[in-house]
């Protein structure tokens, strides 16, 4: 689902945000990605969503060869990502519904069909009843969860997030991360990256390891499991 | 196998259309101030030129009158008999193809006395001081050749024993369709300096209106968005700025016209000539109305360009 071979990412001035990245995703998987702040988790993400290249070796999503492929075509292959962000990236503006809807706007749907999917995306994620709202209206939790079900709403294959938790506390992180487990046993791959490296023990899942931009663990489903207990 | 496939995104592509016109006018309205204020400058800046051309449609409308182009009058020397008129009439006729019509003083007084209302100014006068006229018009010739004709004529009928002077009228009529000429070239050159005008203010508006939303377009783009779905919405809004200042221009001129209106109809009435006041017709509102669009387009588009390719290049619009 998601194969990164060889990858490395150099920034302008010589810093090496990422060297030699191997790893692979299977479909339906659930992997946290962990590291302290700086190790390369944003970049790495930043790569799969194509809002960067690699410098070296191939990084591929969906079957697609993000390496070869042009910039322009950055918006087909995030069309095929559900991302969750850390700030929520919700339009203020707009009402949750409207910010749900987004993704099948730009898809282009029929407005009864849109309807039909975001009501059913925010009732996965419990806000239903808040769709006439706006984001701040709504606590952080809540927002996150609104990110969330925009992130479904076109069915993507791949959920991306990125310190879903961050700003939340140790219950809601669960109720999150409980959310992230259930969306992955309907079959969606879910890579998160998150430094909560409690919960993430706690849930058993793999792990990758980031550091200095280096990937220095990846810890098996079971054996993270047994390493927590 | 293909057919269907093309529908189908020809109809996400017409879907994707509406969400954004709806989404621009939403925007337009969100700011009512900031667009009142930029659809004020855009009508004004439309209806100068505007203005100019209808100014210079109703003067070549006067100037309408092509026959008296190549009319000479002649003022013959007092005394002269009837007989003598009409003998010297058709000598003036057998030199080609010149028409004449020969007023009397009794006709002429006839007719000052109606135009000039001077009427019982005139029954104090014991005898009619006004001379035989004869009004010449040449046929044969129109356009560019008539003014050699025209002088050779008039030349012609001046050295006759007969006459007393020769009056030319094609020479004012010269003039006039030379002002009209410089005016056609003023109205030219405004109307290419004020769209000008329009395509930077409304650029300028746009370009404010991006950077506003560049958190907004920034989270577009991050769930997918293509460079014409974020880039639609501006060019309504473009668009709409466009067609609303063109609107605004087009009350502005025929409240001016209807302001006009009186005065220059009693200006005119005082010298004899009836004369309309012409607005614009349909075919003429509808194509300000398009260029007006079209021009607000277009600053979009110049304005919105620029952003994108910077997204494409940084990935985010926050280094602007």
């Amino acid at each position: 689902m998601i194969r990164f071979e060889h990858v490395s990412k150099k920034y302008p001035g010589g810093r090496a945000a990422l060297s030699d990245i191997n790893f692979e995703l299977q479909p339906g998987e659930m992997v946290f990605l962990t590291g302290h702040s700086g190790a390369g988790k944003s970049t790495l993400l930043r790569l799969i969503l194509m809002q960067e290249q690699a410098t070296r070796g191939q990084v591929l999503v969906n079957g697609t060869n993000l390496s070869k492929t042009p910039l322009r075509m950055a918006p087909q292959v995030r069309q095929g990502i559900g991302m969750i962000f850390q700030d929520h990236k919700l339009l203020s503006d707009k009402t949750i519904f409207d910010n749900v809807a987004l993704p099948l706007m730009i898809a282009g749907l029929r407005y009864v069909e849109i309807r039909k999917r975001v009501r059913a995306a925010l009732d996965k994620v419990g806000l239903l009843s808040r769709e006439k709202a706006r984001p701040l209206q709504l606590s952080g939790g809540e927002q996150q969860r609104v990110g969330i079900a925009r992130a479904i709403v076109g069915m993507p294959p791949v959920l991306l997030a990125d310190e879903p938790t961050g700003n939340l506390d140790p219950q809601l992180s669960a109720e999150l991360f409980g959310l992230f487990e259930q969306l992955n046993r309907q079959g969606v791959t879910v890579l998160i990256a998150s430094h909560d490296l409690r919960l993430i023990r706690s849930m058993g899942h793999r792990v990758l390891v980031l550091s200095n931009g280096a990937l220095i663990d990846d810890i098996p489903a079971r054996q993270a499991s047994t390493a927590a207990s | 196998m293909k057919s269907p496939s093309l529908k189908r995104r020809l109809r996400a592509w017409g879907r994707r259309q509406l969400y954004s016109l709806l989404s621009s006018l939403g925007t337009l309205l969100g700011h009512r101030l900031g667009t009142v204020m930029t659809v004020l400058v855009l009508g004004i800046a439309m209806v100068l030129p505007l203005g100019l051309y209808v100014a210079m449609h109703n003067a070549r409308a006067l100037d309408l009158q092509v026959d008296e182009w190549g009319s000479i009058t002649v003022f013959l020397n007092a005394g002269v008999s009837a007989e003598q008129v009409e003998a010297f009439s058709q000598q003036i006729t057998a030199r080609g193809e010149v028409q004449v019509v020969a007023i009397s003083p009794q006709q002429g007084m006839q007719e000052f006395r109606d135009a000039s209302g001077f009427g019982a100014a005139l029954d104090v006068l014991d005898s009619n001081p006004l001379p035989w006229v004869l009004q010449v018009r040449s046929e044969e010739a129109s356009g560019e050749q008539l003014a050699p004709v025209v002088e050779a004529l008039s030349g012609w009928l001046e050295a006759q024993e007969l006459v007393d002077s020769v009056l030319v009228d094609h020479k004012w009529l010269q003039r006039l369709a030379g002002l009209l000429r410089l005016g056609s070239a003023l109205v030219t050159i405004l109307t290419v300096m004020f769209s000008l005008a329009v395509v930077v203010v409304i650029a300028n508006t746009i370009r404010l209106d991006v950077a506003n939303r560049a958190a907004e377009i920034e989270i577009l783009s991050l769930v997918g968005a293509g460079d014409s779905f974020i880039r639609q919405p501006f060019l309504y809004s473009g668009f709409w700025y466009g067609l609303m200042g063109a609107v605004l221009a087009l009350v502005f001129l025929h409240l001016s016209l209807a302001y006009l209106s009186l005065p220059l109809h009693q200006l005119l009435d005082a010298y004899g000539n009836a004369f309309a006041l012409r607005g614009l017709d349909w075919t003429q509102l509808g194509a300000v109305l398009l260029c007006g669009g079209f021009l607000g387009f277009l600053g979009a588009w110049i304005s919105v360009q620029r952003y994108l390719r910077a997204l494409r290049r940084h990935g985010s619009l926050q280094q602007l």
